[in-house]
């Protein structure tokens, strides 16, 4: 008896040594209270080079947390017991946001930055007059595929991925957005149409390309196509320059019938507890030298105007990354459909997927 | 049946090397400079400095291992209580009803049971993180604790009960000098395996994680769905090397514990 009670004596004291020792090495991370912000941002999103220099320059420490999805964010922050200071949502998912009444409007005034956007990402129709969300990145869907696998040949327009070649060679994103917006595009209708016999037009036509399909991934579809598993990767801007700095046969391609532009906007969320250190954040994000060295490691599309002007020449003219304001007219972002219609779509998207090859 | 065959020792060692090829592959390629599991370029050290460096893992495998001390500590109180109830109950009916119940909660798949914790703990308003991680892990590890401890306490012959209570002895001598020796290298193996259960749980912890704390387990698949770093691969070498590290103290233990039983003690 003695014997098993020393024993439980011991683990109960192991664990609360090590529990100190954590509580130790969180104050040394700075994580307890006092002058703290914490960000909410998608995985690997930020060069955390950035956040060291954050810390150094206004000796405020940073939490550092991501997601991987619009969703499971706004979960997080709706079911509060959170205290996110800035978040980096997309912009249909602050519209939503918005209408729920999670956000805090932005001063302006604390974001002299604010003046190096280009006029072209402000005053947008997810958020008029910037009133609660101030741009980060914005990017396009697009179809990368492998030169040296497609033998020569070019793709221009998402209906080339149905050619008979590609037999089980693409790769999808895992969205239901972006493959029925995909299939909505190729028959020249918008992405956010709302008529159902459209909707099922499209979602028929991407049954008939079901045969050409290797799989439906979410982050994976990086290293598959870096390893050459597939030929063609329906994916995000910044995923696309990322590979193509690593692999040069890759080609990114903004199909001509349409495709999706999206913007990733801060935001502070209601629950914010250091709105004043949120405000600072935001501006340092927007500083030039700060906003060009994020994009070098980021990938995306910067719109800081003052920052192309810091970058190299053949990335800002690179117009598969930065197409000009006559190309991005052919472009559209998506609208907050409501709950119905989403879920429409989703049931569409789902039927899609489970459609035999 | 004079000379052996050499094959039984074929066979086996066909098959650990199966078993273990995995894990050295892991560990072999942890050393790589190279930056990726293709090819080996060159011997290193930095993926483990790197990992030294980071705190913020640091305090992640500190936390999964506080975890599974605790819970595994709890839930071996609880089971044996437990365990204790369900041998001597009367009614047999009840008996078997309990023991089914509690085998259940064995047999069910972790993801049901990670998912309706998540709903319960949201419903009665626990935020997610330490408490709803260890109150999960406490909770499925009661019935590992119960079986693995059951056993032992069916084999106990009830003459060493009435001979104790001949001889003077009251209840609670009973418990703490007969039965709880006897019983105690099942009460040990229960904890090592609710340990090892614990440590290593990754569905039920995925749904009940939140708040900025999560587990090794968790932090690992998040790690490997952005690409895999070879960082993992270090990690990994440092968790079999504490595994087996458990593994030879639970032999050290056992080996000792059967010698001082052997030589008539143990009613410690």
């Amino acid at each position: 008896m003695n014997k098993l009670i020393r024993a439980f004596v011991a683990v109960f004291a192991v664990a609360f040594l090590l529990m100190y020792t954590v509580s130790k090495l969180n104050e040394s991370e700075g994580k307890t209270a006092g002058n703290t912000l914490t960000v909410f941002n998608w995985g690997d999103y930020i060069d955390a080079e950035l956040i060291d220099q954050f810390e150094k320059e206004t000796g405020i420490k940073v939490i550092y947390e991501t997601f991987d999805s619009n969703e499971a964010m706004m979960t997080k922050i709706e079911q509060g017991g959170t205290a996110y200071d800035v978040a980096v949502p997309s912009e249909y998912a602050i519209d939503k946001m918005k209408k729920a009444n999670q956000l805090l409007p932005v001063d302006h005034s604390k974001i002299p930055n604010l003046k190096f956007i280009d006029e072209r990402f402000m005053n947008l129709a997810f958020d008029p007059g910037n009133k609660y969300s101030i741009p980060y990145f914005w990017g396009t869907v697009g179809i990368l595929y492998n030169k040296d696998l497609m033998k020569g040949k070019e793709i221009t327009a998402w209906n080339d991925l149905w050619g008979p070649e590609l037999r089980n060679e693409i790769l999808l994103v895992d969205g239901a957005r972006e493959v029925m917006g995909m299939g909505l595009n190729s028959l020249h209708y918008s992405l956010n149409d709302t008529n159902k016999q459209h909707l099922i037009e499209a979602k028929e036509k991407l049954d008939t390309l079901t045969p050409n399909i290797k799989a439906i991934v979410g982050d994976e579809i990086r290293m598959l196509m870096e390893n050459d598993e597939a030929t063609i990767g329906v994916v995000w801007s910044g995923t696309a320059s990322e590979l193509m700095w690593k692999k040069e046969n890759l080609e990114y391609v903004v199909p001509e019938e349409g495709s999706n532009l999206w913007f990733d906007n801060m935001v502070i969320p209601k629950t914010a507890k250091n709105v004043e250190a949120a405000h600072k954040f935001i501006n340092f994000m927007l500083d030039p030298k700060i906003a060009t060295q994020n994009t070098e490691y980021v990938g995306y599309s910067t719109p800081n105007k003052k920052a192309l002007e810091y970058m190299p020449k053949e990335i800002v003219s690179d117009e598969r990354f930065y197409p000009d304001p006559e190309q991005t007219e052919r472009l559209e972002v998506y609208e907050n459909l409501g709950p119905n219609m989403l879920a429409y779509y989703n049931e569409l998207f789902l039927e899609f997927k489970m459609h035999k090859k | 049946m004079k000379k052996k065959s050499l094959w039984p020792k074929v066979y086996l060692a066909f098959v650990f090397i199966v078993l273990y090829a995995p894990i050295f592959y892991l560990t072999f390629y942890s050393f790589n400079s190279g930056g990726t599991m293709n090819d080996f370029e060159g011997f290193t050290l930095d993926w483990y400095k790197e990992l030294f460096q980071d705190t913020r893992l640091l305090i992640i495998v500190l936390n999964t291992i506080i975890i599974a001390l605790l819970s595994a500590a709890i839930s071996t109180i609880i089971g044996v209580l437990g365990a204790l109830a369900i041998v001597y109950m009367k009614k047999r009916a009840a008996k078997n009803a309990l023991l089914s119940l509690n085998n259940v909660l064995i047999v069910s798949p972790d993801v049901i049971i990670g998912a309706s914790f998540l709903i319960l703990f949201t419903i009665i308003g626990i935020k997610l993180g330490f408490t709803s991680v260890l109150l999960s892990h406490v909770a499925f590890s009661i019935p590992i604790v119960v079986i693995m401890v059951l056993p032992k306490l069916q084999e106990m012959s009830l003459s060493l009960i009435d001979a104790a209570r001949d001889l003077g002895a009251s209840h609670w001598d009973v418990l703490s000098k007969v039965i709880l020796p006897y019983i105690s290298p099942g009460i040990f193996a229960g904890f090592f395996l609710a340990l090892t259960y614990s440590l290593d749980d990754f569905a039920v912890t995925f749904f009940v994680t939140g708040n900025g704390f999560t587990t090794l387990s968790v932090e690992i698949y998040s790690l490997a769905r952005r690409g895999i770093s070879l960082n993992i691969n270090a990690l990994s070498t440092l968790l079999f090397l504490f595994t087996i590290l458990l593994v030879i103290g639970y032999y050290f233990i056992t080996k000792r514990n059967g010698r001082t039983a052997g030589a008539g003690g143990g009613n410690e």
